[in-house]
């Protein structure tokens, strides 16, 4: 009977000490009240945002892909078996395509943090609270200029009341708001928060932060935002103030300038890949089987080889993979930084603006093309016009993620889309559109 | 072995007797009680000796035994076991076959058992003999077709993985929609690291499966068991001769069936058609030399060069069949089983051992378990009870990857035939000339095997404190370790560029489980029978992975990750959850005709947030056996007649995360620091799914029980759903976990059981089980009624008013005979255009099955036997999601199968099949243009048995021996265009799993087996 006791009072104490043993907490995650409670949390959430902006789906390759591949013009192929990029290449997107989509949503998540980190910004130590902010708010002035020029009608249609994109600034925080259930704002007021961001996350940065958002970072996607919106005078300003600030310096050979496992001196702003960490998509979709990329998904045409003299230096960067088939050397490497800004931009944006103004600020035209660019590639000088200097401008960033927005910021035109086609922009995501609902306004085309 | 001195022992005894002791011979024969048939191989003994004999095949026996023997053991597998009074010297004796649907079966319930007449519910129940020895890996894919109302489906033909069993249907659109399985007691883990946590378990130990279907037998396991419960019970030593069985087979795997793909010269006969066609869209001819450079016609012939290799596709001399270098002709499977079972009145016990080693139908899949397990039973007084089960088992798998992976062998197919298979030094060609990175040297240069240790075992002790009453506690653990090793040399697909992946993982999991119950029964007067029992549970589950990856390898000899150069990452990861139950079940039986039961139990879980951590299960159902009323006691056709009905509430807590009701965020990484990102969006409402389930039937026989069966109607509601609702993605989340919707299944069994032909030594028997279930989404978040999943490749969507997982989206129009250009319909359903995305949305399939049935046959004559199986599934449909790759108009290189042969070429053309278009995407998004009829009967099992007379192998010391041939899918019935109408492909079940049903993606057909076995008893 003895045992039969101990079974009773065994039974008897797990029964009573049972409340407890429903109380586990996850060991992987915390709860997002905890989040927001410190300044290491947030500097903490700060690094999520880089983590966010330097996905696949954003910087990390696939929003330099759609600019390359929608530009294509023939010069490039879409060779791969994946249907997003093919449609995108095709510029016949279907509304569910999940590169599209991806894109979309990963914008939004990492603004989702920029706009915790805003909001809990006062618990940020003092000393580094305008960094953290500005960080924070280059980060999502970069994400929503991104966005626009895919999502939305370009600027240079001139349309200023066209649907832009959702504006959304407060954070999500236990659960959806009405906030989330809301139209799409106009191009005007979508532009306007971009500038107000990024103008004032220049305002915020130091000069130097390590490879994260400088002051100089947030000048240089600002002069490209007024690159788009056509406003000249401050474009050059901007790049004029990164070239004349000595932070940065141009490599000795155009190929340094790439396949980098740290930022270059040319570098204004990377997106850092290690094996550990990051993603590079241009590497898996440029680059080729041997060097542990897919089989080559994008194929160079001879159309754009030949369009290089044959003693440049860029066309060097290009390795044959088959008869007619050439591979970008850029993203040749694994696990090597995504430049997103580099110095040689600033000299050709300087170059095409003071040429447009007629003006010298900083230097002049012939001296940023044929004494800089030029000359880093080992070419000799050419006549300076409007047309020579866009032509620089292309073979120097090609394949860079440029190419569509200086097609549609110069009103041209590619594959025989103008530059304002209802093709060459995205569609909002269906899967968007029926969670937010008929007040989400769907691009023209895709109805 | 053991077995000869115990021979000899029980040999010596025997002759001491005859020597010392007064002795008389006691002979007679053996029965079966049914039909009078005589019964071979039965063994007879005198109570507490070994003394005895074996029944021949003409059933009789003979032995001498001491005159003092007044009582016999009869037993034999299969039959209940009897003891008989010697009396005279010639016995009849007639033994119950336990398979023969006798009403006085023992049925196993949770936390208890009971006689099946008495049964108030609706539990199916396959004997573990019914199974034996079949030769598959899972014992799911043994139950195929053998149960009512539950369907089982393998995945694919990968051998020990992935299999799904419904028990009426789905109930979960996000969570669990498996069974709760329970062995000897236990609630096991069915989740696992990688492969199939069911394939651990050796089923031949097992001596029933008892399959709890409706809601008043399973919801005594309350918040488990809204998918039904699988209770598995062992089996256990009898007290008497030690029985001794040896069972071994060998066999064969193949596929069973090839579809077939375009041969070289049809492959480039029509990828020139299309490149040409593709050109001519674009405004010119290619075949002008002025317009070739640059044309679609000059990539495509400048890169089937390439994929030539050391050949050329012009001269038409490589023609390579890929699909054949999918497989292993030389599949083969192989088992020994060892078992030895026997006691005496104060212990008993059950032993085993078993090897199962089969070879997968892919190159370089295949599984092996090796097991044991110990059965023991101790009485350490009258009222007290010990005891323990004990299973070990090893499995070791050699895995394939995932059927969307390049490497996997099954995506061989879309490689080009022109391309040889090897270069000219032998050895297998690889990307780029291969179209695709070649599976096969994935499987040459690569390996991923699986090892998983598993230990599922309990301890119980029982006390009698009365006749009447007694107390249980169970404590029960299921163990698993496992390790996954992976290495992929310089030339595969993971490997290439990096010298080479290395990944080692390995996981732990440990379940333990304690039941404490008080089980009370007692008849009050003559009609008056009364048991309860009430108890409480605890569980605890707690599983930790680690994972390390590297590259960067010397030499492809060195497999570790001891030899990377390169660790490129590596994570640990551990998952916790908890349980607390209390049960309560009561049974009223009045007159042997009136039957009453309640049952209740509530859980707790640490699943859920404070507010919802508890759900009540309650349960009540009665019965009436109209038989034993006295108006048809009497009736000469009608033997047994009960009409019985249930109603009760089980929950589904599983499938939901552990932590789904928190706004989580996770650690995240930028450029080597650490950060943090949001991961999850809060749900503090989130509990448990909650399905409402009646369920009214008859359970009949007539004749003597010559006929006998059971039809049942359910209609099962499930509330509370939980899915990841999606929320505007503006919000940073893309959805939201939330009880949201309602299901309902609704359905009708039948079973019948019937002995055909009873005629001297010829039998015939048959079972016949047909399901027929509908699902219907009710409810989604109430302002949603469809949400769409066309993602280019499937269209599984949720759709209130239609079953879960139903195709939605565009419907294939056929080809336009003015261009080519494939057609939809338009949302008005009568216009027709080319492009997608002007296409309507329309249900255009269903994957559930409307009809699952299963149709079996036994034939004995003397000692042969025939079983045989007809397994089918009916009214479904499957989405071939590679249709956009493999039946896709040569829109790339992929080869295409061999419908493409049928494809618009001149304007009239009447045709399904579109113009061939490279790079054209002429109709080769997610359409009804890749769903397919999916209906099949198959020949599951056949199995022809001959039981060698015992007087023939006697001789040998052996008391029985039986040789077979068994087969598994010998032959499919199907208009299924693909490899096999039984499929899911098995990558896309970690999220929307139960939503994504009916897809094929280069999923390998399903296994023919065909085995030779030998089992012997001693």
């Amino acid at each position: 009977m003895k045992k039969i006791f101990i079974i009773i009072l065994s039974t008897g104490f797990l029964m009573s000490s049972c409340s407890k043993k429903l109380e586990i907490l996850p060991t992987q995650s915390i709860d997002e009240s905890i989040v927001f409670t410190s300044d290491a949390n947030i500097k903490a959430a700060l690094v999520g945002a880089y983590d966010g902006v330097s996905a696949a789906s954003l910087f990390g390759g696939d929003l330099q892909l759609y600019s390359e591949l929608q530009a294509a013009d023939g010069e490039i192929r879409w060779a791969g078996t994946f249907n997003q990029p093919r449609e995108i290449y095709l510029k016949d997107i279907l509304t569910n395509n999940s590169y599209v989509t991806a894109t979309y949503n990963r914008a939004y998540y990492t603004i989702n943090i920029c706009n915790n980190i805003l909001a809990a910004i006062d618990i940020v130590d003092e000393d580094d609270r305008d960094r953290v902010k500005g960080e924070a708010l280059f980060i999502r002035g970069t994400v929503y200029f991104e966005l626009v020029k895919l999502y939305a009608k370009p600027y240079s249609g001139g349309n200023m009341s066209t649907p832009g994109l959702q504006l959304i600034t407060t954070p999500t925080l236990g659960n959806i708001s009405e906030s989330n259930f809301v139209p799409r704002s106009s191009l005007a007021d979508t532009y306007a928060l971009i500038l107000a961001d990024l103008t004032q996350s220049k305002s915020l940065l130091p000069g130097q932060n390590d490879v994260y958002a400088t002051t100089y970072a947030a000048s240089a996607i600002l002069s490209r935002v007024y690159l788009q919106m056509a406003d000249y005078p401050k474009a050059r300003d901007e790049a004029n103030t990164i070239i004349e600030s000595d932070e940065f310096a141009l490599n000795s050979t155009y190929a340094a300038a790439f396949n980098n496992t740290s930022n270059s001196p040319e570098d204004i702003f990377a997106i850092q890949v290690t094996a550990q960490d990051g993603s590079n998509d241009m590497f898996v979709f440029w680059s080729t089987l041997p060097n542990g990329a897919r089989d080559g998904d994008v194929d160079v045409l001879n159309k754009h080889i030949s369009l290089y003299d044959t003693a440049d230096a860029r066309l060097g960067l290009f390795f044959p993979d088959g008869v007619n088939i050439f591979r970008s050397g850029k993203w040749r490497l694994q696990y090597r930084n995504l430049s997103i800004v580099r110095l040689a931009e600033m000299y050709l944006t300087r170059a095409e603006c003071n040429f447009r103004l007629g003006t010298a600020v900083g230097a002049t035209p012939d001296e940023d093309i044929n004494e800089t660019i030029r000359d880093r590639a080992a070419l000799g000088p050419v006549a300076i016009t409007l047309a020579s200097i866009l032509f620089e401008r292309k073979l120097e960033l090609a394949h860079e993620g440029q190419a569509i927005h200086d097609v549609k910021r110069l009103k041209g035109n590619v594959d025989g889309f103008a530059f304002d086609a209802k093709e060459l922009v995205f569609p909002i995501p269906i899967r968007e559109i029926n969670a937010v609902g008929d007040i989400l306004e769907q691009n023209e085309g895709y109805n | 072995m053991r077995k000869l001195p115990l021979l000899g022992l029980a040999m010596f005894l025997m002759v001491s007797q005859l020597l010392f002791a007064q002795t008389k011979t006691i002979s007679g024969k053996v029965t079966d009680r049914r039909d009078g048939s005589p019964l071979p191989g039965v063994s007879v003994q005198v109570k507490g000796t070994s003394t005895g004999a074996v029944t021949g095949t003409d059933g009789t026996f003979s032995f001498t035994a001491p005159a003092s023997a007044s009582t016999l053991v009869v037993s034999s597998l299969g039959f209940d076991s009897q003891e008989i009074a010697v009396s005279g010297s010639l016995l009849s004796i007639s033994l119950v076959n336990e398979e023969s649907r006798n009403l006085e079966e023992i049925v196993v319930v949770g936390y208890g058992t009971k006689i099946k007449k008495d049964l108030t519910g609706n539990i199916a129940t396959v004997k573990g003999s019914e199974i034996q020895g079949t030769p598959v890996s899972n014992f799911n894919q043994a139950l195929q077709g053998r149960a009512a109302g539950v369907f089982v489906e393998a995945n694919n033909g990968k051998v020990g993985e992935g299999v799904k069993i419904l028990i009426r249907g789905s109930s979960s659109i996000s969570g669990s929609n498996a069974p709760l399985y329970v062995i000897d007691g236990v609630p096991i883990n069915t989740s696992t690291y990688s492969g199939n946590a069911i394939a651990d378990i050796n089923f031949n130990d097992v001596e029933s499966f008892d399959i709890l279907k409706d809601a008043s037998a399973a919801s005594i396991y309350g918040s488990r068991a809204a998918n039904g419960v699988v209770l598995i019970t062992t089996k256990k030593g009898k007290a008497g001769k030690t029985v001794v069985q040896l069972n071994s087979q060998y066999g064969t795997n193949r596929p069973t069936n090839l579809r077939g793909f375009l041969n070289a010269s049809e492959y480039v006969e029509l990828i020139r058609e299309a490149a040409i066609n593709s050109d001519l869209a674009d405004g010119y001819d290619p075949l002008d030399p002025a317009n070739y450079p640059d044309s679609y016609l000059e990539y495509v012939e400048l890169t089937m060069d390439d994929i030539s290799g050391h050949t050329s596709w012009r001269d038409g001399l490589t023609n390579t069949n890929w699909e054949k270098k999918a497989f292993n002709y030389d599949a083969k499977t192989y088992a020994v089983d060892v078992s030895a079972s026997g006691g005496t009145e104060k212990t008993k016990f059950y032993l085993s051992s078993s090897l199962n080693r089969q070879d997968g139908i892919l190159i370089g899949n295949n599984f092996r378990r090796i097991s044991a397990r110990f059965n023991l039973d101790h009485a350490v007084s009258e009222q007290f009870k010990v005891g323990f089960n004990l299973s070990v088992a090893q499995t070791t798998a050699n895995r394939v990857s995932a059927d969307n992976a390049f490497s996997t062998p099954m995506q061989i197919v879309a490689l080009s035939p022109i391309t040889p298979f090897a270069n000219e030094d032998g050895v297998p060609y690889n990307s780029p000339v291969t179209t695709y990175p070649n599976p096969y040297v994935d499987y040459t240069d690569g390996k991923y095997e699986s090892i998983t240790y598993r230990n599922i075992g309990n301890v119980f002790g029982q006390y009698n404190f009365t006749p009447s009453i007694f107390f249980r506690t169970e404590f029960g653990i299921d163990v698993q370790n496992q390790n996954d090793d992976q290495f992929y040399g310089f030339n595969t697909d993971a490997g290439s560029g990096t010298n080479g992946y290395g990944e080692s993982d390995w996981f732990r999991s440990l379940d333990y489980n304690v039941n404490n119950y008080f089980t009370f029964k007692k008849m009050f007067g003559q009609k008056h029978d009364f048991d309860a029992t009430a108890g409480m549970s605890y569980q605890r589950y707690n599983s930790e992975y680690a994972e390390i990856y590297g590259q960067q390898f010397p030499v492809e000899d060195l497999k570790k990750l001891a030899s990377s150069a390169l660790i490129t990452g590596g994570t640990s990861v551990e998952s916790n959850s908890s349980f607390l139950s209390y049960f309560a079940r009561a049974n009223y039986k009045f007159d042997n005709k009136y039957l009453l039961a309640l049952s209740g139990r509530i859980d707790g879980s640490s699943r859920f947030g404070k507010d919802n951590q508890y759900g009540f299960f309650p349960a009540v159902s009665a019965g009436w056996i109209m038989s034993e009323e006295s108006f048809m006691r009497n009736s000469s056709i009608l033997s047994f007649l009960k009409i019985r009905g249930s109603w009760g509430l089980t929950g589904n807590a599983e499938g939901f995360g552990d932590f789904g009701s928190l706004g989580l965020w996770n650690a995240g990484s930028y450029n080597g620091t650490s950060g943090l990102t949001p991961t999850q969006l809060a749900n503090s409402k989130l509990q448990w799914e909650k399905s409402d389930q009646v369920d009214i039937g008859i359970d009949f026989g007539f004749l003597r029980n010559r006929i006998s069966g059971q039809i049942d109607f359910y209609n099962r509601k499930t509330k509370d759903l939980i899915y990841n609702v999606p929320v505007p993605s503006n919000s940073g989340f893309t959805t939201q976990l939330t009880n949201v919707g309602s299901m309902q299944n609704k359905g009708f069994e039948f079973v019948l059981n019937t002995e055909n032909v009873i005629l001297g030594g010829f039998r015939w028997s048959s079972n016949i089980n047909a399901s027929f279930n509908r699902n219907k989404l009710l409810k989604l978040d109430g302002s949603q009624t469809i949400i769409p999943g066309n993602d280019g490749r499937y269209l599984n969507s949720l759709i209130v008013g239609e079953s879960i997982g139903v195709f939605y989206g565009p419907k294939y129009a056929g080809v336009d005979p003015a261009n080519g250009d494939a057609l939809y319909y338009q949302a008005d359903g009568k216009t027709t255009t080319a492009s997608y995305n002007a296409a309507g949305n329309f249900v255009v399939g269903n994957p559930n099955p409307k009809v699952i049935a299963g149709f079996g046959n036994t034939f004995s004559f003397k000692g042969i036997e025939l079983n045989v199986l007809f397994q089918g599934v009916f009214g479904n449909q499957v989405m071939n999601g590679a249709g956009g790759f493999m039946s896709a108009s040569f829109d790339y290189f992929d080869n295409q199968t061999r419908e493409i042969l049928d494809r618009w070429q001149n304007p009239g053309d009447i045709t399904n099949e579109p113009q061939v278009r490279f790079l054209g995407g002429n109709g080769i998004s997610a359409s009804s243009r890749y769903i397919f009829d999916a209906d099949y009967v198959r020949l599951k099992n056949i199995t022809l048995a001959y039981n060698i007379p015992a007087a023939l192998v006697r001789k040998f010391r052996i008391s029985s021996a039986k040789v077979y041939v068994t087969a598994v899918n010998l032959i499919t019935f199907t208009d299924y265009p693909g490899w096999d109408p039984e499929v899911n492909t098995d990558y896309r079940g970690a999220t929307n799993g139960n939503r994504n049903q009916g897809a094929d993606f280069y999923a390998a057909p399903q296994i023919r087996n065909i085995s030779f076995g030998l089992n012997l008893g001693f």
